[in-house]
């Protein structure tokens, strides 16, 4: 029987989060910043307290929905990395997926303007499942059947893919409202998610996602399915012997890898923007697969440490805006913890071999 | 519409391979250490920073370039210590280093420049003239009065193939990835040479960093290595790891590259034009795999 929870992990992520901080606390010295009013800014930014009081009205503050909001987006593309991985494939082309659904269900809010929301908004998911599904397909089944590395080709498929949609939105797709000089029309009203927090990103979107999270998590961690996938990522060739269906099963992971990383797609441009526009994610699934890096394709892991990234993510923003700090600090604070679990992971390991290889020797 | 393959498209395709070919002689080294170095992207991005930026502090390109190659080293370094010291996951690692480049120069840029997107320097690297040959129609005037590193890029090509195939360390370094326990017992160390092979890579990739930024163009823009770490990794699988076949791989590039920019010429959409490489790279990595497997069938 496996720990439920890794303590041991946990003290180590801790650690790495605080010495990180510290790295990033640094960093604005060393360029002139002051630390601590700018890591004050970041909580105000991501919660919009300013004080302890504040705490009480946090459902209603602007920065805290946009915070949630973000969460949602990454532990979705994070738990959309994190079952690749369990069968032993890197999608890294989550952000191409992404593109493609939300410029596939942009385009079919904007052509069917007019139309109950009830019928356009499933279709539109549906359309950006299938655009995310089926980019994700390509280089699963090139992995599966003819061994082609599935990072390169994924990191090429997501350079395409945004240029590909930048051609639509620029071209064919672009919208004839107003003078705008790219995007697509913007979704009519009916069809837009309800904000949950007036002036906030946080919409309806969020409990769709909660379904998928828990969907997600429920199949990994309690079916047979489940487990089926952790057989065929450690050991594939176990797996094959036993008579699991191993190149279906990637494929078909990747499949819904990518038709997740599409929906976030949709959830952007119904939830968010409107419409579909150039630069719709900025490297949003990066962010996810790092934290399903960190917490180690873990799917409850992720989903709380999601809610700590969007804090740190969103609240470098306000930091940005009031303490003049650039708000990509929060990336360099994101790699640097994933160097120090690495460290510290290295340094133990070479320790206790050192003990090993000195009771031999003793 | 006139001949599409013009004298300007092959200056273009020598001026878009060169930094993608470096980038491929450093993950060359790595790749036959037996390291799969995806932070590639991450150290050209610091190199292109780095020379960009001590460019503008110096007013020269040559102290930027060199600079470069002293970052690349450094994080050619850093690297090694995770992958070959700590044992850590190269994807991770590689992964998380390219995240980390990318949000340190956009970082810097504005704590430094005070500019967020582009900056410009003045200093750029030196066109070289051939004299005599840049006056032979077609191929004399592609030849002639490119950036020095396009030349120099051929002769380290040479170089790192002699290194490589005809050197005791190049075979020890082949060898560290291919059979460490059998080099380990030849008295050599494996993890030496990953480390060695690592830093190279970092330097070469800094040098790529620095053609891409003051030998192309003379400015950094964020983001500006644009993937090309990986399409010079996939040059290195493409030409099985060996310097000139890589070299090649990456020429190809450079001439789809440039047949994109031409491509605009005829009122095609740049955002489809620009596709192009990174398909043809696509395309690369699925060819060299149904090669290699008919190759096995056949033995």
């Amino acid at each position: 029987m496996k720990k439920r929870i890794d303590w041991g992990y946990l003290a180590s992520l801790s650690l790495s989060v605080v010495l990180a901080l510290l790295v990033g606390a640094a960093i604005m010295a060393v360029t002139g910043h002051d630390p601590i009013a700018a890591y004050r800014e970041l909580v105000k930014g991501a919660t919009g307290c300013q004080r302890l009081s504040d705490v009480l009205h946090l459902f209603a503050k602007r920065q805290f929905g946009n915070t949630i909001e973000y969460a949602m987006v990454l532990f979705l593309t994070g738990l959309a990395c994190a079952i690749g991985a369990r069968v032993g494939i890197f999608n890294v082309g989550g952000e191409g997926q992404l593109y493609l659904g939300a410029i596939v269900s942009a385009y079919i809010g904007a052509k069917m303007a007019g139309s109950s929301a009830w019928i356009v908004i499933p279709l539109a998911a549906l359309g950006a499942m299938a655009a995310g599904g089926f980019y994700a397909w390509i280089p699963g089944v090139l992995k599966v059947k003819l061994k082609v590395n599935e990072v390169i080709t994924t990191i090429m498929m997501n350079t395409i893919a945004i240029y590909f949609c930048a051609y639509l939105s620029n071209g064919p797709w672009k919208t004839t409202q107003g003078n705008r000089v790219s995007g697509t029309d913007t979704l009519a009203a009916n069809l837009q998610f309800t904000r949950l927090i007036k002036g906030s990103n946080l919409t309806t979107a969020i409990f769709a996602s909660a379904v998928i999270a828990f969907l997600v998590w429920y199949v990994m961690a309690k079916t047979t399915k489940g487990y089926e996938m952790k057989l065929i990522g450690e050991n594939p060739r176990f797996a094959r012997y036993s008579g699991l269906k191993v190149d279906r099963t990637i494929i078909t992971t990747m499949v819904i890898s990518g038709a997740i990383c599409g929906l976030v797609g949709m959830f952007e441009v119904y939830g968010l923007k409107g419409n579909y526009q150039d630069g719709i994610s900025n490297e949003y699934y990066f962010d996810g697969l790092l934290v399903a890096m960190i917490m180690r394709y873990q799917p409850v892991g992720i989903i709380a440490m999601s809610f700590a990234f969007a804090f740190l993510k969103v609240g470098a923003a306000g930091m940005e805006l009031n303490a003049g700090v650039p708000g990509e600090l929060y990336r360099i604070i994101q790699a640097v913890i994933i160097f120090f679990l690495a460290a510290e992971r290295g340094v133990k390991a070479i320790l206790a071999g050192k003990m090993k290889g000195g009771a031999r020797h003793g | 519409m006139g001949n599409i393959f013009t004298v300007g498209l092959f200056r273009q395709m020598l001026r878009s391979a060169t930094p993608v070919a470096l980038a491929a002689l450093g993950g060359l080294m790595t790749e036959h250490a037996g390291i799969m170095n995806i932070g590639m992207d991450g150290m050209i991005l610091l190199g292109a920073f780095t020379a960009v930026a001590v460019s503008i502090v110096t007013g020269s390109a040559f102290a930027g370039t060199l600079a470069a190659i002293l970052v690349g080293i450094l994080v050619g370094l850093f690297f090694a210590l995770f992958v070959v010291k700590f044992k850590s996951d190269e994807f991770i690692i590689g992964t998380a280093l390219n995240i980390f480049a990318g949000g340190l120069t956009t970082f810097l840029l504005w704590a430094i420049f005070g500019v967020r997107g582009t900056i410009r320097t003045q200093a750029g690297l030196p066109t070289v003239n051939l004299g005599i040959i840049g006056k032979i129609p077609f191929l004399g005037e592609i030849l002639s009065g490119n950036s020095l590193f396009v030349y120099l890029t051929v002769g380290l090509v040479i170089l790192m193939w002699a290194l490589v195939y005809r050197t005791p360390l190049g075979f020890w370094i082949r060898a560290s990835g291919e059979h460490p326990a059998t080099l380990r017992t030849a008295g050599i160390s494996p993890e030496r040479m990953k480390w060695l092979s690592s830093t190279l890579c970092g330097a070469f990739c800094g040098l790529a960093g620095a053609q891409l930024a003051l030998g192309n163009v003379t400015m950094f823009s964020e983001g500006m290595s644009n993937s090309r770490g990986y399409v010079a990794f996939a040059c290195v699988i493409f030409g099985g790891a060996n310097p000139v076949k890589a070299y090649l791989a990456a020429l190809m590039f450079g001439f789809f590259d440039a047949l994109g920019y031409r491509l605009q010429e005829y009122n095609i959409s740049a955002n489809l034009t620009s596709m192009i490489p990174y398909v043809i790279t696509v395309c690369m990595m699925v060819y060299v795999v149904v090669r290699g497997s008919r190759k096995k069938a056949k033995v």
